[in-house]
């Protein structure tokens, strides 16, 4: 009886190591990009962005064909599976919540954003400029360097949100999703089969795409 | 998520872009004529700039385009020390002129010679087609513009 018995908790690895690193260095890189942005080190600036664009893309095609947890067809549900969620209706399971799916939406949005803005800014003094200025004018530039600095605020709300929530479900609910994304396993209820994933094949095709759409982006 | 998911969500990331786009076509709001002037020439001076960075990039530089650019830059060195006239500060309507470029005349004189001193010499580089030397006299010129924007103009944002 005892071999058959359903383990009333299972230790589950939710994040795979793409996700991680992709995770950690999109932190740093913000970090990196605010700290040059604020005081003028524009050079290191681009290239801390250059890394972010690759980073986007690569977490962006990763939620179309990577690990089963780092799917947006996976985690992104509806509105009703939200309300649902927020009445604790919701049964963990691996992966995002519901609410959660929503932060990583508009978390990753917004670096996109941020970072295409990036791209077209032009600096007041038609010196530093992102590598697709050439490409707009320079009234134009200035106003994506204008926007880039709005946008920046809205990701710096969303970033405190994040790392607030992180905090309330570690107090509150005693839910250890910063080790989570660290050593990428949690323990969840129930009897979870291992997520799906993706294949060593597929993380290469990922980043040579990345790494390409970098690459043409700097060598405008 | 659905297809129809996936618009909503891309068109919410455009709509930043537009609004963008519509400050952008108000920014003459809240200033005098003299100020829309200042403001008109200064983004002719900031086009020239960026012709000539955008320009002089890459292996075949655009020599004709950057010779229209850097007279440009050598003639509204010259100009733009009459753009401020006294009462064109931020008591008459909206300019990111500081009242320091009027409290302080010669400080202000002196931040604006450093540019047509430097002006002529992106000029003769340009003439003389000689790609090093565009590069050393647009960074000169550069450090002149920010040398007076930080004292003399409010910081953006």
């Amino acid at each position: 009886m005892g071999d058959e018995a359903v383990p009333s908790r299972t230790r589950v690895r939710v994040w795979d190591v793409p996700t991680r690193v992709a995770h950690w260095s999109m932190a740093l890189c913000v970090g990196i990009s605010w700290w040059t942005g604020e005081t003028g080190r524009l050079e290191w600036h681009r290239w801390s962005g250059y890394l972010l664009l690759g980073l986007v893309t690569f977490r962006v095609y990763w939620g179309f064909f990577g690990s089963e947890t780092a799917r947006f067809r996976g985690f992104v549900r509806g509105p009703r599976a939200v309300g649902d969620y927020l009445r604790g209706r919701w049964t963990p399971r691996p992966g995002h919540n519901p609410l959660g799916a929503l932060s990583v939406l508009a978390l990753l949005a917004l670096l996109a954003l941020q970072v295409g803005l990036g791209l077209f800014s032009v600096d007041v003094d038609g010196i530093e400029s992102g590598p697709l200025s050439a490409w707009v004018s320079f009234k134009a530039g200035r106003a994506a360097a204008h926007w880039h600095g709005v946008v920046f605020n809205v990701l710096q709300a969303f970033i405190a949100l994040h790392v607030v929530a992180i905090g309330w479900y570690r107090i509150v609910r005693r839910e250890k999703l910063l080790g989570a994304m660290l050593h990428g396993e949690r323990e969840l209820p129930g009897s979870w089969p291992q997520p799906a994933r993706a294949t060593a094949l597929r993380f290469v095709v990922g980043v040579l795409l990345a790494g390409l759409l970098t690459w043409l982006v700097m060598r405008v | 998520m659905t297809r129809k998911h996936w618009l909503g969500f891309c068109g919410a990331a455009f709509v930043p872009l537009f609004i963008a786009g519509a400050v952008a076509a108000h920014d003459d709001a809240g200033k005098t004529e003299v100020q829309k002037a200042r403001h008109h020439h200064y983004e002719e001076l900031g086009d020239a700039f960026k012709a000539v960075r955008d320009n002089s990039r890459g292996d075949t530089p655009d020599w004709a385009a950057l010779e229209k650019a850097a007279n440009t830059i050598n003639e509204a060195s010259v100009d733009q020390q009459k753009w401020f006239p006294k009462g064109s500060g931020p008591e008459s309507g909206k300019t990111r002129a500081l009242p320091e470029v009027w409290s302080k005349p010669e400080e202000f004189t002196a931040a604006q010679k450093m540019l047509s001193d430097r002006a002529p010499k992106l000029l003769a580089a340009v003439k003389a087609k000689d790609a090093a030397g565009v590069g050393a006299a647009f960074k000169e010129l550069g450090g002149a513009c920010k040398n007076c924007h930080d004292t003399f103009r409010a910081p953006e944002g």
